[in-house]
């Protein structure tokens, strides 16, 4: 018995010196990660990272597009080790607007694949039907989205990083520069055309692409990355796989980075890094994930050899990116706008005059087929005033477009009508006001601006003095309504300068351009 | 593997927190006496635990040069001197404006940034600069073809149409890189009637050859100029070219605001060159070598031995040259100069190995460095030119134009540097 009790004390010690060496040498190790919810779909490779490499990964799927509210502290321990992010971009530009107080953590790409959209087989053949060399654009999307042919699910880009880098990527072919995003760029929202097609969303695309199966009407594309629709394909649950389109005017790319957040647990990262990036794991994440491998030694499937087209430049600044989310609003409420048109049909408007005006709204009503054509375009759901005037208001009409028609008619109305000797342009500001409060009192949540083009001067009704005293009479309701005035011909545009100034618009000088480009570049920014 | 000569002080929460305790099933109970004459007849022997007593692992922080260490060969052959190096992947400037806390050594891409760890130490320290490497741009031949045609790069050499490499004209380049058209007319792009008001790769006839399309301005990516030597680097270049080829910062020494104003002044004319770009991406080489490369950019700024180490793997897998990756080397040109500098007695000891194993500086030319040879301090291209040679990859020939970039003082390249990315202040160690 003694001896025995010997024996089992020398085990014991011995025991004690495995796990002391154990404890320096860990052999398990536990670490949090914040993970973006498209990740989820690693979630069966966790445990064979745990087996070979001995840490397990604890997986929270609550990151949002910038980790807002959960960035790691400037000091201390951070809530979690590490983060695992579709990308990290947003992050990263957090990190560099800290201005040091935030340290840029160590980051790796583990995974790529591009944000792209996943049409129905019909949208699909008619949008490429419809376009030059059957290359489908982002403008071509917005241009379908805006006249009612699409309808497209997209995760709310205020929370979840895949939406906010799809809305970057139209934005940025929107803007049309060939390059980043600048702070000009976005001062003018330029999707709402776009944005009026959107039927579906999310808080992320994982939700997204769980949903849309069970309603398939609901949308006719999905804009997500390019894994999330082959997954989604490959899954059985669509009536029809959707087609894979990778935009011509190109794509913003995802890195998937693994970030070390607590730099204390390095030498576990590195581990989990080097497991991720090795041939077989990488090979596995792309079978089962579709996403694409960032390691050169791993040959691509045949469905991920397609190639991805050109990728667009990310904006340097987060403000740019807020900007621009905070204009697209909320995906889920989208509200229509109202533009009321005050068009000078005095007689010096006859002839080439009226001509350039008729093929300004017809541009808009879908015949421009420019990129900026395209997002700068009438939209559904958008309300439609049309106020022609001379010495008077001679007639004043209103449409909510809901299709084609609409449009016509509004079309009709520029291209008919008769003219007038004199041009009252104050009194024509003044009745487009009082449109304007009514319909913000009936709806304060939609958007309201005034589009006023004359092409002379002043010389009847109202005079600018008076127009100044009764647009304050009309008080809050009128206040947040701009007035962007179109000089053309003979106007005064120093007079139209200040009307525009003083009511928060702006003018554009179609002398300059066109008509059609003032109102496209009005169109941008109202 | 972390049993190392260091002095281990783990921290405690480790065990008490974080190791899941396994219970001992009753068959390891069983064979533990086993395991223990096994353990003593070794400890009797004498030969087991000494290989793992005289590893030491350091701790070092680096950039891009972490491709050498990284390289298995080099890890065999510096366990041979019982060393395992541990790597923090950081930009070079990252680490010379961050703490350097805990490291054994640093290895910055470049000399600003070793200038920079070299100004923060107060005891005289240890370092060698092993090697040399170009400054490059890495593109692909249809890009590489356009420029070409655009008049700013020619082919070298007579390999006809499957050269690796071109001579880049760095001042008509810039003129394609400044958001402007320079009054050249450029294709209308989006038919809309309006020519696009900046060179785009389609306005400088991208699309004109072979049915593909890129509608995205002639832009250079790199690394942020806050963080990265070659984003630093590529940066002096610039200043040097639109200095009218001289180093910034030389002119009105008499006068400090002159020449502060000077430096200000040229800061400004070229920030648009690297803000076009949008947002930086770390890893250059990484993306331009990934299968994605040509469509993540056209245009990266990397190093001539990251380029090189891609082509030798290349043909070794392969048995031929990766032809569509394709380098453009600038006019004038500028070299860069890693230095591995030493912060402790252990680090020291690497440093010498680094200048004496001759294995490891054959390795380092097998990685596409140009190794200096002690004897002759100038001439690092020929071992790597006669290298390339044998292993059946082109080599590359200097422009005959030997008009060298250098840089600029390091305050002047400081201020440019701020300027240009708007740099967070550099953290300073709490003593």
């Amino acid at each position: 018995m003694r001896r025995r009790i010997g024996a089992l004390a020398l085990a014991v010690a011995l025991l004690a010196t495995l796990t002391s060496a154990c404890a320096r040498d860990p052999d398990h190790l536990t670490l949090r990660v914040l993970a973006s919810p498209e990740l989820a779909d690693v979630e069966p490779l966790l445990d064979r990272l745990e087996n070979d490499t001995g840490v397990e990964l604890e997986m929270t799927y609550e990151a949002t597009a910038d980790l807002a509210g959960r960035q790691p502290p400037a000091a201390g321990k951070p809530s979690y080790d590490l983060a695992w992010l579709a990308s990290d971009r947003s992050f990263q530009l957090r990190v560099q607007d800290s201005g040091g107080r935030l340290a840029r953590p160590e980051s790796t790409s583990v995974m790529r694949s591009p944000v792209v959209a996943g049409l129905t087989p019909e949208t699909a053949a008619a949008l490429r039907a419809n376009t030059p060399g059957g290359r489908i654009t982002w403008a071509d999307l917005a241009d379908a989205a805006a006249d009612g042919r699409l309808r497209f699910g997209m995760a709310d880009p205020r929370r979840s990083d895949t939406g906010r880098a799809a809305l970057v990527g139209v934005a940025t072919a929107a803007a049309g520069t060939g390059s980043a995003l600048r702070e000009q760029d976005v001062s003018c929202d330029r999707l709402r055309g776009f944005r009026s097609g959107q039927s579906l969303t999310a808080p992320s695309s994982r939700a997204l692409l769980d949903t849309y199966p069970k309603d398939q009407d609901a949308a006719d594309a999905l804009i997500a990355h390019e894994s999330e629709l082959l997954a989604l394909n490959a899954g059985g649950r669509l009536a029809h796989p959707l087609e894979i389109v990778h935009p011509d005017d190109g794509m913003v790319l995802s890195d998937f980075p693994l970030l070390l957040l607590d730099p204390a647990e390095r030498t576990a990262y590195r581990k989990v890094t080097d497991w991720l990036l090795s041939a077989d794991t990488q090979r596995e994440l792309m079978r089962r994930t579709f996403r694409r491998p960032v390691n050169r030694d791993v040959e691509p499937s045949a469905r991920l050899r397609v190639p991805v087209g050109n990728a667009l430049s990310y904006p340097d600044r987060l403000s740019i990116v807020e900007r621009l989310v905070d204009d697209y609003g909320d995906p889920a409420h989208p509200t229509g706008d109202q533009v009321v048109f005050l068009l000078d049909f005095s007689t010096s408007m006859r002839g080439d005059r009226i001509a350039a005006l008729r093929a300004a709204f017809a541009g808009l009503s879908g015949a421009d087929r420019t990129t900026t054509g395209k997002f700068a375009r009438f939209h559904r759901g958008e309300i439609l005033t049309v106020v022609r005037f001379g010495g008077r208001v001679l007639q004043e009409r209103t449409v909510t477009v809901r299709g084609d028609g609409d449009l016509e008619t509004l079309d009709r109305i520029v291209a008919g009508g008769g003219f007038d000797d004199a041009t009252a342009v104050w009194s024509a500001l003044d009745r487009g006001y009082r449109i304007a409060a009514d319909a913000v009192r009936a709806a304060p949540e939609r958007p309201v601006a005034l589009v006023l083009m004359t092409d002379g001067e002043n010389n009847a009704g109202l005079t600018y003095a008076e127009f100044l005293r009764r647009h304050e009479r009309l008080g809050a309701a009128a206040d947040a309504v701009p007035t962007f005035t179109v000089p053309f011909g003979e106007a005064d545009p120093e007079a139209l300068e200040r009307a525009a100034t003083a009511t928060g618009g702006r003018l554009v000088d179609a002398g300059l351009s066109s008509l059609s480009d003032a109102f496209k570049e009005i169109r941008g920014c109202h | 593997m972390s049993v190392t000569g260091r002095p281990t002080i783990d921290e405690p929460r480790l065990t008490t927190r974080r190791v899941r305790r396994r219970r001992v099933p009753r068959h390891v109970v069983a064979a533990l006496p086993l395991a223990l004459a096994g353990l003593i007849s070794l400890l009797v022997s004498g030969n087991t635990l000494r290989p793992f007593e005289q590893i030491t692992t350091l701790e070092a922080k680096m950039a891009s040069k972490s491709d050498f260490f990284k390289d298995p060969e080099v890890q065999r052959l510096l366990l041979r001197h019982g060393i395992r190096v541990d790597i923090h992947r950081l930009g070079s400037r990252g680490i010379a404006t961050q703490s350097l806390k805990d490291m054994d050594v640093v290895f910055p891409s470049g000399q600003p940034a070793a200038k920079l760890v070299l100004d923060r130490q107060d005891r005289s320290v240890r370092s060698a600069r092993p090697f040399v490497t170009p400054l490059v741009l890495g593109t692909f031949r249809s890009y590489a073809e356009t420029l070409v045609r655009a008049g700013v790069a020619t082919p070298q050499g007579a390999a006809g149409g499957d050269t690796l490499y071109y001579d880049l004209d760095m001042r008509r380049f810039m003129g394609l890189l400044d958001g402007r058209d320079g009054g050249r007319s450029t294709a209308d792009q989006d038919g809309d009637g309006k020519t696009e008001g900046a060179d785009t790769w389609n306005g400088i006839g991208f699309d004109t050859a072979g049915g593909r399309s890129n509608s995205g301005r002639v832009l250079v990516r790199t690394s942020s100029v806050c963080e990265s030597n070659s984003a630093g680097t590529y940066l002096s270049l610039l200043a040097f070219v639109a200095n009218r080829n001289s180093t910034p910062g030389t002119q009105n020494v008499n006068d400090a605001r002159l020449a502060q104003d000077a430096v200000t002044d040229l800061a400004a004319r070229i920030k648009p060159l690297i803000s076009l770009q949008g947002m930086w991406a770390d890893e250059q080489a990484d993306s331009y070598l990934s299968d994605l490369g040509e469509s993540i950019a056209p245009l990266s700024v990397i190093y001539e031995h990251q380029y090189l180490a891609h082509q030798i793997a290349h043909h070794d897998r392969h048995g031929r040259q990766d032809t569509d990756r394709v380098l453009l080397y600038p006019t004038p040109y500028t070299l860069t100069e890693p230095q591995l500098i030493s912060l402790t007695d252990r680090g020291d000891r690497l440093v010498r190995i680094l200048e004496e194993d001759d294995a490891l500086r054959e390795r380092a030319l097998e990685l596409g460095f140009r190794v200096r040879d002690s004897d002759a301090e100038e001439d690092t291209g020929e071992r790597l030119d006669a290298y390339l040679r044998d292993h059946g990859i082109q080599v590359p020939v200097p422009n005959t134009d030997r008009t060298k970039a250098y840089e600029p003082d390091l305050d002047v390249l400081e201020r440019i540097i701020d300027y240009v990315g708007s740099c967070p202040p550099p953290a300073k160690d709490t003593p």
